[in-house]
């Protein structure tokens, strides 16, 4: 192994991982510093407790396909958006376990199913760009980091595929490529809208807890 | 445009929004994704599917624009990556009013379907409110705002007005059920104090009346207030925080000065919501009472056999709209639906239903918003093609504002179906023991045919010659002498000629328009005392009048309009006006 591809996987996604702690630090400081509204009335809910299962309800809801509208209208949809985060955890998971475990990515069994789970996320990516390119709404909306951080993503996707096997053997440009896309990944995504992960757990919370207090969360549904 | 040409309004709003900013808001602001889960969810862009400007996304985006360039990182330092902007001059602030006012009804419908728990409902709301901060608005919203605000009602009903017509009906109630069934007035101590929508007083007085029936047969301990008597709450269509919490604070203080136990609201969804929900947290108050909706009350009388409630008087088959305020914001869906499988027995479930129910596309002020009307019908197909669905001939609602909406899209999509709610049916079902008869019968019954207007002479001014012939006609057979005209200028004569006891008025005629007439009325030495309740296909047009420094229409009708109503409504005006001469 190169010094340039040791210091890749190691000391650069350190200091990457560093980096986007810090922003990230600062981020929620910055948003906690914004006074919560809060309610003042006594619940409309029947069930005095009902905030707290309203706000782990909330927070499930990407959990139950069956709970919204939208997701129930839009199956497929919602299995692309399984597979692309499933995607997600098994990329970021690779860019650990290939450095300081590289042993666990030795059985071809391993292998295949981690490359599974990476080339549907690559190939949902590869759709949503399509999605996000044709579709009159989703153009009227985009902006130039929705783009952006597709593309990343997509690209990213295929070089995480490419270095599943983390062999050096044709070379290590991908394994470079990978890294460095890693590295630069989490250091622009507490600037652009993939953070969002970040924010889900807060506003899921809120409108959990305003909408339970309301009685209207868990929503019910005729039969 | 660079921002140091910013107009002195673009620059308020841009200040006033650092000062509105809350963690909730802020969340909505940075947390969505631009999936486009929520498009589908508008009745918006259902209606308007070639229209991607329709979207709760980008709609939502012209409020985040501005929060993006001023407030957020990214958007501060490279505003063209994130689509970051702001206003600048007054024009801007009238495209972003098109947005916030015509274009949302806050129904929160795409709320509900954002992965990410987004509220666009709320910081649309809030956005509303910045611009009626500098003056941006509907003029609808400015009148009634300010009727609000000095006359403490939605539709400047007078006090006056408001005490006669609930003295008028309970005279006539007394009548029916006896002395202890009229309507109590400013009692102190009692279990329940019932509020009211103003369109009730000058609309439909029935639904007055319905309630007062059900609190008679539930032998109720309950009053009326003579002032704070409003439980609607423009502040939550304007998004005026200053505004709601004043108007909520007129109810509550009157409970208190009459140690009401109990707080009860009419149907209506944005009023419940505003005072049992909002309106604590605007007027940064403790409620040391319950509140409650009247749906709750009557649902309540039922359980306890306090009321007995015979079904097969409803004999229609209905189905029931959520009202977005009900059922999104607060959370009620199942009460009303309990109370209505008492008293109906063919009921049809609408779908989708319950909070994710279609809005009736005339929430957030939009019934007051005439510039919008075309595409606010526009946007109602969705809800038409719901309820034509069901194959039910009544819409049942528990809500005020949807009653108008309904009935607008009703009539807009001719769907032979009629709204109603459910103080209504209950009344209708009431099994109530009326008034003992007198022994003397010849002189106590009241004989079918009786002419209820004997004696009176009545205009009726209309350029649609079928109205006139069915307005006159109904009058005649109850008394009335009536004359007809079918324009404005020879309406103005009759009237000078024949000074009549009450003026029918359309307010759609060619020449000179409703509004216009009736300015000269109230204009005219002559005249100015005369009443007038206003007939109109067209309720819209209602801006006719609104905003004229003249004394308001003693009533409000809305096309077509039925006998029974056509006749309540017209002696109403007459004898309770004629109560305080």
């Amino acid at each position: 192994m190169s010094e340039s591809l040791r210091f890749a996987e190691d000391k650069l996604q350190i200091i990457a991982l560093l980096f986007m702690a810090a922003v990230y630090t600062t981020r929620l400081i910055w948003l906690f510093r914004f006074k919560a509204g809060r309610d003042r009335q006594p619940t409309t809910a029947t069930d005095p407790n009902n905030k707290t299962k309203a706000v782990l309800w909330s927070w499930s809801i990407i959990a139950m396909p069956w709970a919204m509208e939208s997701q129930r209208r839009h199956f497929f949809f919602y299995l692309q958006f399984v597979f692309f985060h499933l995607g997600v955890v098994a990329s970021i998971t690779l860019s650990f376990i290939i450095p300081y475990w590289p042993q666990l990515l030795q059985p071809l069994g391993v292998q295949r199913a981690v490359q599974f789970f990476i080339g549907m996320a690559f190939a949902v990516a590869c759709l949503r760009v399509v999605r996000r390119v044709s579709k009159p709404v989703l153009r009227k909306i985009s902006s130039p980091d929705d783009y952006f951080s597709l593309v990343l993503l997509t690209v990213w996707f295929f070089f995480a595929l490419l270095s599943v096997p983390n062999s050096t053997a044709g070379g290590e440009a991908i394994l470079l490529t990978f890294f460095w896309l890693t590295a630069f990944f989490l250091v622009y995504v507490p600037f652009s809208k993939i953070s969002h992960y970040l924010y889900y757990p807060i506003t899921r919370y809120y409108f959990g807890k305003t909408m339970g207090h309301r009685g209207t969360f868990p929503l019910r549904r005729a039969a | 445009m660079s921002e140091h040409i910013q107009s002195h309004k673009a620059k308020k709003v841009i200040d006033r929004l650092g000062k509105k900013l809350n963690r909730q808001i802020v969340g909505s602001m940075v947390a969505c994704v631009h999936c486009g889960m929520c498009t589908e969810s508008c009745h918006y862009v259902l209606s308007h599917p070639d229209d991607p400007t329709m979207a709760p996304a980008y709609k939502a985006d012209r409020i985040r624009k501005l929060f993006k360039r001023h407030y957020d990182w990214t958007g501060r330092v490279f505003p063209w990556w994130v689509k970051a902007g702001t206003v600048n001059t007054d024009q801007d602030l009238e495209e972003l009013k098109d947005f916030v006012f015509g274009r949302c009804t806050n129904c929160r419908r795409c709320s509900v379907n954002c992965p990410m728990g987004v509220d666009f409902a709320v910081f649309n709301r809030m956005a509303r409110g910045l611009l009626v901060s500098v003056g941006v608005m509907p003029e609808g919203v400015a009148v009634v705002s300010k009727d609000q605000w000095e006359v403490g009602n939605q539709m400047g009903v007078l006090r006056e007005e408001y005490l006669d017509t609930l003295e008028w009906l309970s005279d006539e109630l007394k009548d029916e059920f006896g002395e202890d069934a009229a309507i109590p007035i400013d009692k102190p101590d009692p279990n329940i104090v019932y509020t009211i929508n103003p369109r009730e007083v000058k609309y439909d007085p029935r639904t007055i009346s319905d309630a007062a029936k059900i609190f008679h047969a539930a032998r109720e301990n309950w009053t009326m207030p003579s002032d704070g008597w409003d439980m609607t709450n423009f502040g939550l269509f304007s998004g005026d925080d200053e505004l709601g919490g004043a108007v909520a604070n007129r109810v509550y203080e009157k409970v208190v000065e009459l140690r009401g136990k109990k707080l009860v609201m009419s149907e209506c969804g944005h009023g419940y919501r505003s005072t049992r929900c909002e309106g604590p947290n605007w007027a940064a108050r403790d409620i040391t009472f319950e509140m409650e909706s009247s749906v709750i009350t009557m649902l309540r009388y039922v359980k306890e056999g306090r009321i007995k409630l015979d079904k097969s008087k409803n004999n229609l088959s209905y189905t029931y709209h959520d009202s977005c305020n009900f059922a999104r914001s607060c959370g009620m869906t199942e009460e009303p639906r309990e109370l209505l499988n008492l008293v109906v027995s063919d009921f049809r479930e609408m779908h989708p239903n319950r909070a994710e129910n279609y809005c009736c596309t005339g929430g957030g002020g939009a019934m007051s918003m005439s510039e919008y009307t075309p595409r606010r019908l526009k946007s109602a197909k969705v809800k038409a093609d719901q309820l034509k669905a069901t194959g039910a001939k009544v819409v049942v609602t528990s809500c005020h504002n949807c009653v108008d909406g309904l009935n607008d899209l009703i009539k807009h999509y001719q769907l032979d179906m009629k709204v109603m709610q459910l103080v209504n049916l209950v009344s209708t079902a009431l099994v109530v023991e009326k008034k003992a008869e007198e022994p003397v019968a010849p002189v106590a019954a009241k004989p079918a045919a009786q002419k209820t207007l004997a004696g009176r002479t009545l205009l009726v001014i209309d350029d649609e010659p079928d109205v006139c012939v069915f307005l006159s006609t109904v009058l005649e057979d109850n008394g009335a002498k009536v004359f007809v005209a079918n324009d404005g200028p020879t309406g103005l004569a009759l009237a000078r000629q024949h000074k009549p006891d009450l003026i029918t008025l359309d307010l759609s005629m060619p020449g000179q328009d409703g509004g216009q007439v009736f300015d000269a009325i109230r204009r005219d030495s002559q005249l100015q005392k005369t009443r007038v309740c206003i007939i109109t296909g067209k309720p819209d047009l209602r801006r006719l009048i609104y905003g004229r420094e003249v004394a308001r229409p003693e009533g409000y009708l809305d096309k077509p309009v039925d006998e029974k109503t056509l006749l309540l409504n017209v002696r109403k005006i007459i004898e309770a006006t004629e109560m305080v001469q």
